[in-house]
């Protein structure tokens, strides 16, 4: 009976020792006075082992259900410690005062791509779409390449000196003078002398006008050309692929109409209109964007190639009138001021 | 060129709206750039009659009038002073507005007081009502004019009309004429073409008896046409005359030089008139004679518009046996004209050789309508009947006799160009078929005759052109009148054909875009700088020769750039005078460059630099730090890596140079790549630049050539890495190069990396040293290093740095 009531003593200790372990623990503030309560009940010297010790006082039969009841505790008590320790950890790892999330965080800078790039690439990723290469040539050239190949005669208005620069200095009697292109067509030339027909190319390039400065002017423009020489190749063709590539553009409402016009490399010669809810926006119902036409026979028979059996066609625009009307810029001169404000915007 | 709806419909029958003429004719390659309305013109304008004028009691230069409308007597105050009471005139009443001037809103006429004196109108001047030239003083009608008549009626102006302005392209000289666009319509609609009938009185004088044409040079004047009248009378105009010139802006003079100009306008032929009496007789037949010749070098010639002109050989001139009497196809002389007194009239319609007259009218800077239309090509065939045209409607404005005939200087007569058309080929170059009939319809409704065929498998016919169509010259031109009136919006779009081009530059294409890929992933942002700059910021860049332009717009635009910096530097100074400080640019783009005589294109890279280096913070030590030149050389390096291209070297240039303080070049075996470095204080201040600015360029074609695109997966490293640091008291004049050399030289095994984490010059570092701390990684790509066997190649490595270095090693 003794040794009955010892046990039921030992029992008895357990509940309220755990329940008082449990309180220190869940009311400690935080994590030195977590520590304090784990010393207190847990450390070596706590309370709750010194309870433990007891254990091995007990008879050996008794033994078995006690290790069970007490171990249950300190398997408890253990897990609220860490519960707690867990929540107080939190709490310390906390600032003091909480973040403002809507505070502007540091920037990285990307860069970004002038807007004549970005359309540049646009109209370039279109014509690869449909086999196109792109090519380039030399942005000083000689009158042979610039006009006569291009049959376009001496005395065409496109020569007068008003319009062309013409590069001082060096030249000689026996050297023509050179110019600066004034138009990327003089790169047809210079790829078809190079290389046998079928022919399929866009080249984007610089360009130069004697033209002053203004809202609509600037000596150095942009301007991107296509040349396409083939077999049988028909003023359909053309149709079809400028109304592919504006539409690409400029958007799949995009609407595009051919007026009869006169370039001297072309012949028949076409100007190009198009419509969009753009150009409606813009209070005009056509605008004009492009000029274009099948290649004249007589800058086939320039380059060497065969008039009967090789035909193509060739068309061209200017990229500053497209970026402008893409993004509604007025000015010209904007491109090339290179003002952050603007950058920033495309 | 100008014209009207109803000028064209005298010549064609079309029954479509003036809107819809427009679309036709832009749809036909005519593009209407411009249309005006006349319509409501001289709203609430009646001819008035001036039944008293007198002094405004309280003003001198005013008259206080009772003018009589039509309907009844009102007051009106007027300050003109060329009326008298009697006189009719154009009077505006209260409640209408007088016709806008370009860019004014129309005046509206209200009852008001001048001077105290009420005035209900206003009595018109010419300009006022945008009639003619400035007069002073009212414009008064003629005395048969009925008094209350609207005066538009009283200018035969009742109906609306359409002013068309067309851009004609310069291959078309024949549609700068009513009767060439006319003709246009005709073949569009099927509408015959009705052309004036002219049917002359000759009298009996012939004029090969009044005068003689001698031509000195055929290739230059190929026809030369006159006619004579006699016993003009030189006036004013009449209405209709003077209405169709000024509705399509040409100024009216009398009625013989009027009827040039309209006669010009209707055929496209210029025309001149001059006082045959002011032509002096040859020597040799009695008779005026006409010399066309060229002028004598430094020649002088007094034109119709009162200018002295110093002529070269080059120009033609129509000259009488003692002067010059015209500028051939360009202007007419002062001492010939037509003037108040002249009587008899020589009439020329000639032809002149287009490149010439262009020469001409461009080297006197003087284009007028004539030379307009000769240098792009006038008809020869139309001369005669021009000149027939134009003496019937002198006869009928200002009288007198034709004289018989025509003395026509013609060498060698025009003979038609023949020209075959394949009708398969026609559908082949425009992707549509239209039947061969159809074909040779459109181009005969276009004045072409069929000289032969259809014939021949496949067939083909051969059509005659007619002298104004100067521009077919081959099959394919025909092609494009057969498209033209075939409508090109009716053929239709075929897709793209599956093809693949092929060219050299397409993948250099892909490597510039990935140059400006890496350089805006790097935080910068792409400029686009002017090709022409000036010689003076130029040559801040470039030492040796520019490449000038002979013509250049301006001095800030007269050489191309031999570097892309100029452009950059502009870039920044437009950015940092509206105070956007903070930049990051790139450019990509093509430099010019003259060396040994040759020009050359070059693609470079440049970058700017300058201000903040981060994007505004709010808070933090570097936040206010501004770009220095390890940002640029980081920028330099990553991009470089970045792009395939290892190896660099980088040497300081001893001296500043005139765009740099402080500079290095760029090598790259034994190509130099660029350079890079700080602009000079006094530029920066020049382009009003504060903060310091850091500048770079290099050769992209070089460094397209050298880079190497090629990746290759290196095994990542298995075992682990033993490091070692060493930091180093030096010269400060060592370089980083100068110690990764020696440490290569030094060739310690396992070495994997040196880094160098530490530059730091100061406290118990001694004035003239630095002390540099580098991080060596030593790894076995096999196994484990032990530090023993690492202690001792790094402790070798420390040896021979203190010995080839003179450093102090740092414990």
């Amino acid at each position: 009976m003794a040794e009955n009531d010892f046990m039921a003593g030992f029992l008895d200790q357990i509940e309220p020792l755990k329940q008082a372990a449990l309180a220190e623990l869940d009311g400690a503030a935080d994590l030195a006075a977590l520590e304090q309560a784990r010393v207190n009940y847990l450390g070596a010297n706590g309370r709750f082992t010194a309870l433990m010790k007891q254990l091995g006082t007990l008879p050996r039969e008794e033994k078995p259900a006690a290790g069970k009841a007490i171990n249950g505790a300190k398997v408890e008590l253990e897990a609220a410690l860490a519960r707690r320790r867990g929540e107080l950890e939190l709490k310390a790892a906390l600032p003091a005062e909480p973040t403002d999330f809507t505070l502007p965080g540091r920037r990285r800078i990307l860069g970004k791509l002038h807007p004549l790039t970005q359309v540049t690439e646009d109209i370039v990723r279109s014509f690869r779409k449909i086999g196109f290469v792109v090519a380039e040539g030399p942005e000083v050239e000689d009158d042979y390449h610039c006009f006569d190949a291009l049959n376009t005669p001496a005395d065409h208005p496109a020569r007068d000196t008003q319009d062309t620069f013409y590069l001082g200095g060096a030249e000689t009697e026996a050297a023509p003078p050179l110019l600066l292109r004034t138009h990327t067509s003089s790169v047809q030339i210079r790829v078809m002398e190079k290389q046998s027909p079928p022919v399929r190319i866009i080249v984007p390039g610089r360009c130069y006008r004697r033209d002053n400065a203004d809202a609509t002017h600037n000596p150095t423009f942009h301007q991107v050309e296509g040349l396409y020489v083939d077999r049988n190749v028909t003023v359909g063709d053309l149709k079809g692929t400028v109304e592919f590539v504006f539409k690409e553009l400029m958007g799949e409402e995009t609407q595009i109409r051919f007026r009869p016009h006169y370039f001297s490399y072309t012949e028949p010669s076409f100007e190009i209109d198009f419509s969009s809810p753009m150009t409606r926006k813009m209070g005009r119902e056509w605008l004009e964007i492009a000029g274009c036409g099948m290649v004249h026979p007589q800058v086939i028979e320039n380059v060497g190639y065969d008039a009967e059996v090789w035909n193509g066609w060739a068309f061209g625009f200017g990229i500053e009138r497209i970026a402008m009307i893409r993004y509604g810029i007025n000015d010209i001169r904007l491109f090339y001021e290179n003002d952050l404000r603007f950058l920033k915007q495309f | 060129m100008k014209v009207t709806f109803n000028w064209l419909k005298q010549y064609v029958e079309f029954d479509w709206s003036p809107a819809e003429l427009a679309e036709r004719l832009t749809m036909l390659g005519l593009e209407v750039e411009n249309v005006q309305k006349l319509e409501g013109e001289f709203e609430g304008v009646v001819v008035a009659q001036v039944v008293t004028k007198d002094k405004h009691p309280n003003a001198d230069k005013l008259n206080v009038c009772r003018v009589n409308d039509g309907q009844g007597e009102r007051q009106i105050v007027c300050g003109a002073q060329n009326f008298k009471a009697g006189d009719k005139v154009p009077l505006i009443l209260p409640g209408f507005s007088l016709p806008a001037k370009p860019g004014e809103a129309p005046l509206l006429i209200k009852v008001g007081k001048i001077r105290g004196v009420e005035s209900l109108g206003m009595m018109c001047a010419p300009q006022e009502l945008g009639l003619g030239d400035e007069v002073s003083g009212l414009l008064i009608l003629r005395e048969d004019a009925r008094v209350g008549q609207p005066f538009s009626e009283y200018l035969g102006r009742s109906g609306t009309d359409m002013v068309y302005d067309l851009e004609i392209t310069p291959n078309r000289p024949d549609l700068n004429s009513v009767i060439g666009i006319a003709r246009e319509i005709s073949a569009v609609t099927g509408n015959p073409l009705r052309l004036p009938e002219v049917n002359l009185t000759e009298a009996s004088g012939r004029v090969a008896d009044a005068v003689a044409v001698r031509i000195e040079d055929a290739e230059l004047c190929p026809r030369y046409t006159a006619r004579v009248i006699r016993g003009v009378k030189v006036a004013a105009s009449p209405d209709w005359l003077r209405h169709a010139l000024e509705k399509v802006g040409v100024r009216s003079i009398n009625n013989v030089v009027d009827v040039t100009n309209y006669v010009m306008l209707e055929t496209g032929q210029p025309l001149h008139a001059f006082d045959y009496h002011l032509l002096a007789k040859s020597a040799a037949n009695g008779l005026p004679t006409i010399v066309i010749r060229p002028a004598a070098e430094g020649e002088k010639f007094i034109t119709l518009d009162g200018q002295e002109r110093a002529l070269t050989r080059q120009m033609l001139l129509i000259a009488d046996e003692t002067k010059a009497v015209a500028l051939a196809g360009v202007m007419g002389g002062q001492n010939s004209e037509i003037n108040p007194n002249t009587v008899d009239v020589l009439i020329e319609s000639a032809c002149f050789k287009p490149q010439n007259i262009r020469a001409t009218s461009r080297k006197l800077d003087l284009r007028t309508e004539s030379s307009y239309r000769y240098e792009r090509g006038a008809d020869i065939g139309i001369c005669d009947w021009a000149s027939q045209r134009a003496a019937q409607l002198i006869l009928a404005t200002a009288g007198g006799k034709l004289a018989r005939g025509l003395v026509d200087a013609w060498p060698q007569p025009f003979a038609p160009r023949q020209i075959t058309l394949r009708h398969a080929q026609c559908d082949a170059v425009l992707g549509v078929a239209i039947p061969a009939a159809q074909q040779t319809q459109f181009l005969q409704r276009l004045a072409l005759k069929v000289e032969a065929g259809p014939a021949g498998e496949p067939p083909a016919t051969t059509f005659g052109v007619p002298s104004f169509r100067v521009d077919l010259k081959r099959e394919i031109d025909l092609i494009e009148e057969v498209a033209r009136l075939y409508g090109v919006d009716k053929i239709p779009a075929t897709p793209p054909r599956g093809a693949v081009g092929a060219h050299p530059h397409d993948a250099v294409h892909d490597q510039l875009a990935n140059v400006r890929r890496i350089l805006t992933g790097l935080g910068l942002y792409e400029a686009q700088g002017q090709t022409l700059v000036s010689d003076v910021v130029a040559r801040l860049t470039h030492g040796s020769a520019l490449v000038p332009l002979s013509n250049p717009l301006s001095s800030d635009m007269n050489v191309l750039r031999p570097s892309l910096l100029p452009g950059l530097l502009a870039a920044l100074r437009h950015n940092v005078s509206r105070k956007i400080n903070d930049l990051a640019l790139f450019e990509v783009g093509r430099v010019f460059l003259e060396s040994e005589g040759q020009r050359r294109e070059e693609r470079r890279v440049a970058l700017a630099l300058t201000g903040q280096r981060h994007p505004l913070f709010w808070s933090g030590e570097e936040r206010e730090a501004r770009f220095d030149i390890s940002d640029l050389k980081g920028l330099l390096e990553e991009f470089l890596e970045q792009f395939g291209v290892r190896g660099m070297n980088y040497v300081r240039r001893p001296e500043s140079t005139a765009l740099f303080l402080e500079s290095a070049t760029v090598h790259l075996g034994r190509f130099q790549l660029g350079e890079f470095g700080l602009l000079l204080p006094s530029l920066a201040r020049q382009h009003d630049l504060r903060d310091a600015v850091l500048l770079a360029e290099l050769n992209l074609d070089l460094l397209l050539a050298r880079r190497n695109p090629n990746k290759s997966f290196r095994p990542l490293p298995a075992f682990p890495a033993i490091r070692r640091d060493i930091a180093m008291i030096l010269p400060a004049a060592t370089t980083h190069e100068s110690i990764l050399q020696v440490i290569k030289q030094a060739k310690p095994a396992n070495l994997e990396a040196v880094e160098l984490f530490d530059v730091f010059r100061g406290k118990n570092v001694p004035a003239g040293q630095k002390s540099m701390a580098y991080a060596f990684t030593y790894r076995h790509a096999d196994r484990t290093l032990t530090d023993a066997e690492v202690n001792a190649v790094h402790d070798k490595l420390v040896v021979h740095l203190k010995q080839r270095l003179q450093a102090t090693v740092r414990e």
